[in-house]
């Protein structure tokens, strides 16, 4: 059972003749995607045949993530670097569980490349973003340096400016010892990840700027979402820009809010909703909104979609290529437990063809 | 199908004096006059010039430090206001979509991507595979590395480095090897900022000029066809023409490829200690006969700097236009991207001197390459200009009228009156890139070559020539008319696959185990993660 036209259980050809209809007829489709390298590329494809804006699931997160390099820039490394090298690592701000396995492993292991010994470890933090509070570190035991009463951007800024040899108004526990640190270190780090406020990034590269005009350091980002983050390379690559990106003119054109999907949903731009999701997230319940293509995980219909189909996950049901933050590149990975579900591309294959005889272009 | 070029003026050097002839195409291949005469297809292209496709040895279009490029880039606007006709980069053929047609357009069929480091070989040929028409390769970036510094400073065996310099290549897919500001990377890590040929990485306490030497040699045993590609010290640095001049001399009458001299061709005369010491470096090329270089050439506008050698790029930095870049401190070399505007100023215009000097005083077309080391020097998109500035003193002298006198007056540019005829741009840009890369099969239009080709309308106006050719051939499907992409498809990516040793592997996954904490697998890729049918060929090893 993997394909449902409403709530009824139909072959997977018939779901696939409703999505194509519904897609040619669209005249604003919006694609919100979350699938490998191979789903992406063939999904970004299709939008550029039926003239979709398309964005990741996690849009929000990621429009600031993709801002960070698009508008800031700065110093980077990757973290297989990072592990040989780095003698001074401060993470700065929350990192989400999914990394924690990476800073663990950084964690039990010291530089092995100029010189060996230990790492030493400090979390720069400020006031909690999140309603939640502040998520605890698993791994490394870090010294706490910042403060509760400021944002993270202003710790951040306090510090760069105690570097320059500025006055500052303002103190907090452990800067001292921090830039004691910080000094003696032959190859700081900074890890920074789901940080969604552009001032404190932009302070953060300002920050290295400064230090690398007499030492090294750099930065280390870890994407809040490794498969987003190939999302972007892959949209990067095939059309010059990253998601956000919409054919509405034939040509590629980017931008964070005109090609905003959850605005042009909520706004009644957009006449038809592909939504792609290799996991087990359905789309966000919407009263009145467009109809509903889904390609989910899931073994039910997606409650209100027009058509569903189900499908594999990259490196479990098939083959797939995604993007690891732990080699900061992408990564070939094997299916752990072949299944007979269909890929996303081989889905998406099938709506091209379904949509003007001939197979899709990559 | 049999497919006939009737009456064109074919400009084919490899196989003979240019004249008036047929070509015929049978099944994708160049073929021998049929003795029945009846074409299936036959295109009139009398009035033309008729020359093998081109291939461009040195130019930066995929892979993580170009897309790198294009995510700190996007030409992005305003949703209100009018879409800009021109915005950074807009020419630069920035998709891997535009990439290939672009190329087409220009009759160009095979590009070399120059800088692929080996650890992200794979996201290197998604992007290749996902250019299209147009055949590709990559070199594969060593010299930098632990691995190899490590044994060098060890004093590894000859046989231990080959093994090593084969596994890469042959794990990374890559059509040769390429050593980048050799050492300098590691160095600048260690906050060493600048690093000559005779310098040693703190480390290892081996020489950049060990290190190439090593990489050179290990080339030559391999068999790898195409020379060990250097991009030496102290690029872009005043007074760099003696770090060129000593890497020439080290190759030792051994073959050595220099990437865009262009950049090194500076010496520290003048008011503003930047002069061209472009004469200087032609003549020690010509009297190495084992060294060839691609030139690298600087063309005005808007445009990115993409590049490998962090040392380099991290002094770069504070004259980024628009002013933001990337410096990113990964595993071997790295990379640095810095947008870049070159100003027809003294800088711009002593820099665009000095490219065409070498083009033009460098004797042999068969060891002078043209490139614009893309986008370094220039956006590729700028080759048809080139090709006029080469072929005509008049261009030549019409665009020194615009730029600085001073610049000018200390390089000899005014003083060349050489003009390439079009065998020597078919030497250049056809049949001595076929030779240096190893590739038999291209760059001639000779029987049992593939069906590359390109037709250009005469004319005078050479550029608009080149720019958009009339017809162009790959592998004998035409997919250019009168400068438009009429047809798509999937070219190859061109590798060499020397046999790994087991012991290496062995060694590879010990090693990766051990520092990394990860299994070899991470890092290496079956052919079928591309996810296209047949992505690579394969060129033989020289035995």
């Amino acid at each position: 059972m993997v394909a449902w036209i409403g709530s009824r259980t139909v072959p997977l050809s018939a779901a696939i003749e409703q999505a194509a209809k519904l897609l040619a007829t669209s005249r604003c489709p919006v694609f919100s995607l979350d699938s490998d390298i191979h789903g992406c590329r063939s999904l970004i494809a299709l939008a550029e045949r039926v003239g979709a804006t398309y964005d990741h699931v996690h849009g929000r997160d990621l429009v600031h993530e993709v801002a960070l390099h698009t508008d800031i820039g700065g110093f980077f490394a990757t973290a297989t670097e990072v592990r040989r090298r780095a003698d001074l690592v401060a993470i700065v701000g929350d990192v989400p569980p999914v990394h924690h396995d990476l800073l663990s492993s950084l964690a039990a292991t010291g530089p092995d490349l100029a010189g060996k010994g230990r790492r030493r470890w400090y979390q720069i933090e400020g006031r909690a973003a999140s309603a939640g509070g502040r998520r605890p570190l698993r791994g490394p035991k870090a010294v706490r340096v910042g403060s509760p009463d400021l944002p993270v951007d202003a710790v951040l800024g306090i510090l760069r400016a105690s570097l320059s040899g500025k006055k500052v108004s303002a103190t907090f526990a452990n800067a001292d010892a921090f830039l004691g640190a910080l000094a003696k270190a032959r190859f700081p780090v900074f890890v920074v990840s789901h940080l969604t406020d552009v001032p404190a990034l932009a302070m953060l590269q300002g920050l290295l700027a400064d230090i690398n005009r007499t030492q090294r350091a750099t930065a280390l980002f870890l994407p809040s979402d490794d498969d987003a983050w190939g999302m972007v390379l892959a949209s990067t690559w095939m059309t010059g820009f990253p998601p956000r990106t919409g054919f509405s003119t034939g040509a590629p054109v980017y931008d964070p809010w005109l090609c905003d999907v959850d605005r042009m949903i909520a706004q009644k731009e957009a006449d038809l909703h592909v939504w792609v999701s290799e996991r087990d997230e359905a789309p966000p319940a919407r009263r009145g909104g467009p109809p509903t293509i889904a390609l989910v995980r899931g073994e039910r219909p997606v409650a209100g979609a027009a058509a569903t189909i189900r499908i594999g996950k990259a490196g479990l049901d098939h083959d797939g290529v995604v993007y690891s933050s732990r080699i900061g590149t992408l990564r070939s990975v094997p299916a752990e437990a072949p299944s007979d579900l269909p890929s996303v591309r081989a889905v998406v294959d099938q709506f091209q063809h379904a949509l003007t005889g001939q197979d899709m272009p990559c | 199908m049999l497919i006939r070029l009737a009456g064109g003026d074919v400009v084919d050097p490899v196989n003979g004096p240019a004249g008036r002839r047929d070509v015929w195409i049978k099944d994708g291949v160049i073929v021998e006059r049929p003795a029945s005469k009846r074409a299936e297809r036959t295109y009139d292209v009398s009035g033309c010039i008729v020359m093998a496709g081109a291939i461009d040895i040195h130019s930066h279009i995929g892979g993580g430090n170009v897309n790198t490029a294009r995510l700190l880039l996007p030409e992005q606007h305003a949703a209100h206001l009018r879409r800009p006709a021109h915005t950074p980069l807009s020419n630069a053929g920035w998709s891997t979509f535009n990439t290939g047609c672009l190329y087409a357009k220009m009759g160009f069929t095979t590009v070399v991507e120059p800088a692929m480091s080996p650890s992200s070989a794979l996201h290197t040929h998604m992007e290749l595979a996902d250019i299209p028409i147009i055949d590709k390769a990559t070199l594969a970036i060593l010299g930098n590395d632990d691995f190899l510094l490590s044994m060098i400073r060890d004093n590894a065996s000859t046989a231990m480095i080959d093994d090593y310099v084969a596994w890469t290549v042959s794990t990374s897919r890559a059509l040769g090897v390429k050593v980048i500001n050799a050492g300098a990377a590691a160095a600048f890590k260690e906050n060493v900022r600048r690093f000559s040929f005779d310098d040693v990485v703190p480390s290892y306490g081996v020489s950049s000029r060990r290190i190439v030497e090593t990489l050179q040699a290990s080339v030559g045993r391999l068999g790898v066809p195409h020379p060990l590609h250097v991009h030496a010290n102290n690029l872009g640095i005043a007074g760099n023409a003696t770090t060129a001049a000593e890497t020439i001399r080290a190759a030792d009458g051994r073959p050595l490829h220099l990437a865009h001299l262009q950049f090194y061709g500076y010496g520290t005369e003048g008011k503003r200690g930047f002069s061209s010491e472009a004469a200087r470096l032609a003549e020690l090329v010509n009297e190495n006969a084992d060294v060839t270089i691609d030139v690298g050439q600087v063309m005005f506008g808007q445009t990115v700097t993409i590049s490998s050698d962090v040392t380099r790029q991290y002094s770069g930095m504070r004259t980024a236009n628009p002013k933001k870049s990337i410096l990113i401190d990964g595993d071997g070399n790295g990379g640095g991207i810095v947008p870049y505007r070159y100003r027809p100023d003294y800088y711009g215009s002593l820099q665009w001197a000095v490219g065409l000097e070498l083009f033009l005083l460098i004797n042999d077309p068969w060891r002078v390459f043209f490139t614009t080391d893309h986008p370094n020097g220039a956006p590729f998109t700028a080759y048809p200009d080139l090709f006029e500035l080469l072929m005509r003193r008049d261009a030549r002298e019409a665009k020194m009228a615009e730029l600085d006198k001073s610049a000018l007056e200390l390089t000899t540019l005014a003083s060349i009156s050489r003009e390439y005829t079009l065998d020597e741009i078919a030497v250049m840009t056809r049949g001595a890139p076929a030779k240096l890369l190893g590739l038999d099969d291209r760059g001639h239009l000779g029987p049992g070559a593939i069906a590359d080709i390109a037709v250009y309308r005469k004319g005078q106006d050479v550029s608009k020539m080149f720019a958009d050719a009339a017809l162009v051939f790959k592998n004998g499907d035409l997919v250019v008319e009168d400068g438009v992409v009429t047809h798509y498809r999937w070219g190859k990516t061109l590798r060499l696959n020397p046999p790994p040793d087991k012991g290496i592997v062995r060694r590879m996954q010990a090693y990766h185990e051990d520092r990394y904490g990860l299994s070899l697998d991470w890092f290496t890729f079956p052919e079928t993660a591309i996810a296209r049918e047949n992505p690579f060929a394969e060129v033989a090893c020289r035995s």
